[in-house]
């Protein structure tokens, strides 16, 4: 670049911008300045789709509240069979070991308890819905 | 084959992306708490979170991906190497449930990671072995007859040992009989299984090692080797292709010699056959890797061939589309890994921020590696955020080439081992191919001054 006139040189793709300008008032080396935008943003992309969406409805409020998060990874089940009620719903106060869904891994029906006392707000999950690991299912009062 | 998941992270996560996105397949990466902001995460068409960022917690719960791989409804698992690569049971799994291990059977991984009977395996269809015990040592006594009839220096070798772990040397019969007590009970403590067999140390060995590619339909080809003798305490920093010290004949007898392996072990897909090689040309069988390995790259780089667009296309139950006769060897590649530490505090872990990152480019020059400007390297993982491979015509315009490459990289914000790659590429002795597996331990001794 020292050798040529330009001062300045910039080149952006979908996922990288790269902008390297020469100080031409002093001797220092080129400034290169590389910023990669979290490669999510690529529009020609398609951005990662979680199996989740709750977890994004989740950071969407201020994060004060206190969740029961999935333990694993499967299915969520709101009761314990297609015919009774379900575990637990708004209002319902909760203990460490009351169930409180359960999760559907490789064929075995695991109940999954609250771990955490408190009282159900909102369940933020539906009956069957797959589930990752985190996932918020409750959110508590 | 519709849809892939990728149980893995980091660089070859990101290399299996690719090799599914030319070939059409989604991709589902399920990755641990740490990762959410990792390139291949970002990338694949979808993603699930398996677990907290400790890996016993996430990459290595088999329970969990294949429970993922079920709400996802995969076809397939790609498990790349490391963390579930070579667990048989993993492999066993995903064959009950339904979902295609991109990879060798059970049975395959089963025999060639247990060293004793990998030996046995491949010693009855020819392939030389080092001299040593038949099969695993029970007693002090056996040990001591063992080492008397094939000569000192012998290594004790943990038979579920790997990747440099649960090796031991000893010299005569009073370090024999110590280090065979303790190699034992490490082997117990470290992988479950403390049994242990012996074998004549080789002084001085170069580590060439052969990549295979077996089909579903009895076809075995090998695509040269790659010679890795440039290791740090049994971890590799450089691999080349061709070996400087193999001519056409031993590649032909190697070669050959990893064939017979291959088919002994009734394998599938994409696999390594580690030979260990001493001054005079002898080649000892040394241990079969039943995975990709990190440094395939090399080998893509100098044959043409696309070798995780093989391991899928074979577990699509495809032939191999092309015959020994038909690889070529058309370019010399290296690879150098580029590892977050730092040389100058004795390799200590540099995990942090990436604020400035600037990969090099041009003829000749590819980069592996799932960083970028603005990426935090989690601790939780091992070091290795990258590598860089250069190709050319000849072994010198691809040193030339990775000298250049590797000044031209930028990555600020944590320590990498990009200057003592630059000082081990510019030495006298691997420029002129002289390197074995001592290289690093004398290279260390007297480090020159690194940019």
């Amino acid at each position: 670049m020292k050798k040529s006139d330009l001062s300045e040189f910039e080149v952006e793709e979908e996922n990288f911008k790269l902008k390297i300008k020469r100080d031409t008032g002093k001797e220092a080396p080129p400034q290169i300045i590389s910023s990669a935008p979290p490669p999510a943003a690529a529009p020609s992309v398609p951005a990662a789709q979680p199996v989740s969406t709750a977890a994004e409805s989740g950071e969407a409020e201020a994060d004060n509240a206190t969740y029961i998060t999935s333990p694993m990874v499967g299915t969520y089940y709101s009761s314990p069979s297609p015919e009774s009620d379900a575990y637990v719903k708004s209002g319902d106060t909760v203990s460490n070991d009351t169930i409180v869904c359960i999760i559907e891994a490789m064929k075995i029906m695991n109940e999954i308890q609250a771990e955490q006392s408190g009282a159900i707000a909102e369940t933020l999950v539906e009956n069957g819905q797959p589930v990752e690991y985190g996932q918020k299912l409750f959110r508590l009062a | 084959m519709q849809k892939v998941l990728i149980a893995n992270r980091g660089e070859i996560a990101l290399r299996i992306v690719r090799a599914c996105r030319e070939l059409g397949i989604k991709t589902l990466a399920v990755y641990s708490e740490a990762d959410l902001e990792s390139l291949h995460v970002q990338l694949a068409d979808e993603a699930i979170c398996i677990g907290g960022p400790q890996s016993a917690d996430s990459y290595l719960r088999a329970d969990r991906i294949i429970s993922a791989a079920e709400i996802a409804d995969v076809d397939a698992i790609h498990p790349g190497y490391g963390f579930l690569a070579e667990n048989a049971d993993f492999a066993e799994q995903c064959a009950s449930c339904n979902i295609k291990f991109i990879g060798p059977s059970a049975e395959s991984i089963r025999m060639m990671g247990d060293k004793a009977i990998a030996k046995e395996t491949v010693k009855k269809v020819g392939v030389p072995v080092c001299g040593g015990s038949d099969g695993t040592v029970e007693t002090e006594e056996e040990a001591v007859q063992i080492a008397t009839k094939v000569g000192y220096p012998v290594m004790i070798k943990a038979v579920a040992g790997g990747g440099g772990k649960g090796l031991r040397i000893a010299h005569n019969d009073i370090s024999l009989r110590k280090e065979f007590i303790l190699a034992r009970s490490e082997a117990e403590k470290a992988f479950g299984n403390g049994e242990v067999l012996i074998e004549k140390y080789i002084e001085n060995p170069r580590h060439i090692e052969f990549q295979v590619l077996a089909d579903r339909h009895g076809n075995v080809v090998h695509l040269g080797e790659r010679d890795c003798s440039i290791q740090r305490r049994h971890q590799k920093l450089i691999e080349e292709a061709p070996s400087p010290f193999v001519n056409d004949d031993l590649r032909k007898r190697m070669g050959e010699a990893a064939v017979a392996a291959t088919k002994a072990a009734d394998y599938e897909g994409a696999g390594t056959i580690e030979f260990l090689v001493d001054p005079k040309g002898n080649f000892y069988f040394l241990e079969m890797n039943t995975r990709i390995q990190v440094e395939h790259p090399v080998t893509e780089e100098v044959t043409g061939i696309d070798l995780i667009k093989q391991q899928i296309q074979i577990a699509r139950g495809e032939p191999l589309a092309f015959k020994q006769e038909e690889v070529q060897y058309n370019y010399h590649a290296i690879e150098c890994r580029i590892n977050a530490e730092d040389p100058a505090r004795n390799f200590a872990p540099s995990p942090g921020c990436i604020d400035l990152y600037y990969a090099p480019g041009g003829h000749g020059v590819r980069v592996d590696s799932h960083a970028y400007g603005g990426y935090i390297i989690p601790p939780y993982y091992d070091s290795m955020i990258g590598k860089l491979i250069t190709y050319g015509r000849s072994r010198e315009v691809a040193i030339e080439r990775m000298y250049r490459a590797l000044s031209e990289y930028l990555i600020r914000g944590i320590h990498t081992t990009i200057p003592l790659q630059k000082a081990i590429i510019s030495d006298a002795r691997f420029q002129a191919g002289e390197a074995t597996t001592a290289f690093m331990e004398e290279f260390m001794k007297n480090p020159p001054k690194m940019d």
